[in-house]
């Protein structure tokens, strides 16, 4: 048998997750006197899963993570162009930026923009409302509350997409903008047309971390009332005393969505590689599947020792 | 056509030009050799203004290279008057620098049809131009509807007119059927042969060549070399950073030997190759000769 340490490892972790399996599924005494119950409350996840306060809360989570990350992106971008120029003022602006909102906690920003929103009554924001998501209630998502969650999160996420853009800048290699520049080429359009493209192909996957980590940072809007998944969870532990159940509901809600934006950011990738030299960005799945177990039609050989003689 | 006089220039510390005193008539290929380190690279770049330099001056036909001339004082072009500038000399690096997101034929494209420089008269007085810009800007108010499409037309204009004269240049250094191609997909000689093709889709008056072929391949130099024999041929003026001493027998007008910062020695290939009279330049002849 060759390589005899992977199968040990892969009976060791099989095990591990024959026993996970077991206990997730298993019974405990039933805690309202009725027989046993389900340890971890499937029956109530299925229950709550697909209601209507949690499917809005998804749609109001995906909803929040797209206007915040929308903000975060562009601010990102101005903000990195402002730190890579030559004007000592822009660019020392630029950091200051950076440097706050990245120095303090996101929930403390949003408690923030939530307190200052409610000093300037008057201050309106226009936040757009008219897409897809027509069946969340007005009356439900106030204004002001929607503002304090999205500028929060934007902003923070600006800040630390301004350093992921930057990062892409620098890795772009100095001779393109001199060839550019030997062009006749100016620093608007070589930045346009020859450093971002080349600059994106390192901005997607931090970007794309940074989505799925939005995702889940929307949460903290919870916090000011906003009835996104992670409130709906501790309206229902609130209302039914069972903390779990809703718990792992709103968790699949996540990890869906986790796994659809992670297929996106797959795809976005290919787009922006082209051109660098590759085929593909990495072998196929089910090519990386089959090596560990080195499952072959035919085993690759091994070499045989050849005897050289070498000439006196 | 270019007149460098006393040009001298530091990194920090590092005085890595000492003094360079340098000129190609029009028409002409100048080549400079020398061991590394002496300055080549770094002078040939203060040329077009990719390194600012610290004394002397450099004359393109006359107009100073880079900064600007006011009464006594000098000062810095800035950014839009310097691209003007860089566009009438094309550059070749010793990396190839093409751009790897672009096919072979957009990399060609892309200066053509993206570098729009308008003229600026800077000798009339402002009054003057205050007046042009009001009567240029009531005319466009009474021509709206066409002059918002104006742009678009002439962009897609400049973009056909730039694809056939890529296709051209690009059949010109013998690569028509790598048009689509991307630079990754490319040899070292095909992806300078491109980067030549794409110096020369903006018509410039001087062609600058940074060791153009010291990063390739022995067998593919010589492809690169016919393209650029090609050039001189047809009376390009051609400042060449080389080591090919071959090249610079065959094709140059002067050959310079720079060492240290300085430029020891100049003068036609034929008597300087086979007869320097520098003993630097003798020594690194017959390093470079056996």
């Amino acid at each position: 048998m060759r390589h005899p340490g992977r199968w040990v490892a892969a009976g060791v972790i099989l095990v591990v997750v024959a026993m996970m399996i077991h206990t997730l599924i298993s019974h405990i005494p039933s805690q309202t006197g009725r027989g046993t119950q389900w340890r971890f409350g499937w029956d109530q996840v299925g229950a709550l899963i697909f209601t209507s306060p949690y499917v809005s809360g998804a749609e109001l989570t995906l909803w929040l993570t797209f206007v915040a990350m929308s903000i975060g992106i562009i601010g990102g971008l101005i903000t990195a162009v402002l730190r890579l120029s030559a004007n000592p003022i822009l660019s020392g602006c630029a950091f200051l930026f950076t440097w706050f909102f990245r120095g303090t906690p996101v929930i403390v920003q949003i408690f923030f923009w939530y307190n200052i929103l409610s000093i300037y009554p008057k201050l309106s924001l226009g936040i757009p409302f008219g897409t897809e998501f027509v069946h969340l209630n007005p009356s439900k998502v106030i204004t002001g509350f929607v503002a304090a969650a999205i500028l929060g999160l934007g902003v923070n996420e600006a800040a630390y997409m301004s350093e992921i853009v930057r990062a892409g800048f620098l890795s772009v290699d100095v001779g393109q903008s001199e060839a550019a520049a030997s062009l006749g080429m100016g620093r608007a359009l070589t930045t346009r047309r020859i450093l971002l493209p080349q600059a994106m192909r390192v901005i997607i996957p931090p970007t794309g971390n940074e989505v799925i980590s939005m995702l889940k940072l929307t949460s903290l809007a919870s916090f000011v009332g906003i009835a996104e998944l992670n409130y709906q969870a501790s309206a229902t532990a609130a209302r039914t005393f069972a903390p779990i159940p809703p718990l792992i509901a709103i968790s699949l809600w996540y990890l869906a969505f986790t796994t659809v934006l992670s297929i996106i950011q797959y795809f976005i990738e290919r787009r922006f590689s082209r051109g660098f030299g590759r085929a593909r960005t990495g072998p196929r799945f089910w090519e990386v599947m089959r090596r560990p177990f080195g499952i072959r039609r035919q085993p690759s050989p091994v070499p045989t020792l050849v005897h050289h003689t070498v000439a006196a | 056509m270019v007149e460098a006089r006393g040009v001298t220039k530091s990194f920090g510390q590092h005085l890595v030009l000492k003094g360079v005193d340098f000129t190609v008539e029009t028409g002409n290929v100048a080549c400079i050799l020398g061991p590394s380190g002496s300055g080549k690279s770094t002078f040939l770049r203060c040329i077009n203004h990719l390194e600012g330099f610290d004394g002397g001056s450099i004359r393109l036909d006359g107009t100073l290279v880079g900064y600007r001339e006011r009464g006594d004082k000098l000062y810095e072009l800035n950014d839009r008057a310097l691209c003007e500038f860089r566009a009438q000399i094309g550059m070749v690096f010793q990396r190839f620098n093409l751009f790897p997101h672009l096919t072979a034929l957009e990399n060609v494209m892309i200066g053509p049809s993206t570098v729009r420089h308008r003229r600026r008269h800077t000798s009339r007085p402002t009054t003057w131009r205050l007046r042009q810009l009001l009567t240029a800007v009531l005319e466009r108010l009474r021509r709206l509807p066409s002059v918002m499409l104006e742009p678009l037309r002439s962009h897609r204009a400049m973009r056909k007119a730039a694809r056939e004269e890529a296709l051209r240049l690009l059949a010109r250094v013998g690569l028509s059927d790598k048009a689509s191609n991307y630079p990754a997909q490319l040899s070292g000689g095909q992806q300078q042969r491109v980067a030549i093709a794409r110096a020369l889709a903006m018509h410039p008056k001087l062609m600058l060549f940074d060791e153009p072929t010291s990063a390739l391949d022995p067998e593919l130099v010589g492809e690169v070399l016919d393209v650029m024999k090609d050039l001189a041929r047809e009376g390009m003026t051609m400042i060449v950073v080389t080591h090919e001493i071959g090249f610079a027998r065959e094709a140059a007008d002067t050959v310079s030997f720079m060492d240290d910062g300085r430029i020891l020695e100049t003068g036609a290939p034929a008597d300087v190759l086979s007869r320097p009279s520098n003993p630097r330049f003798q020594e690194f002849l017959s390093r470079v000769l056996h």
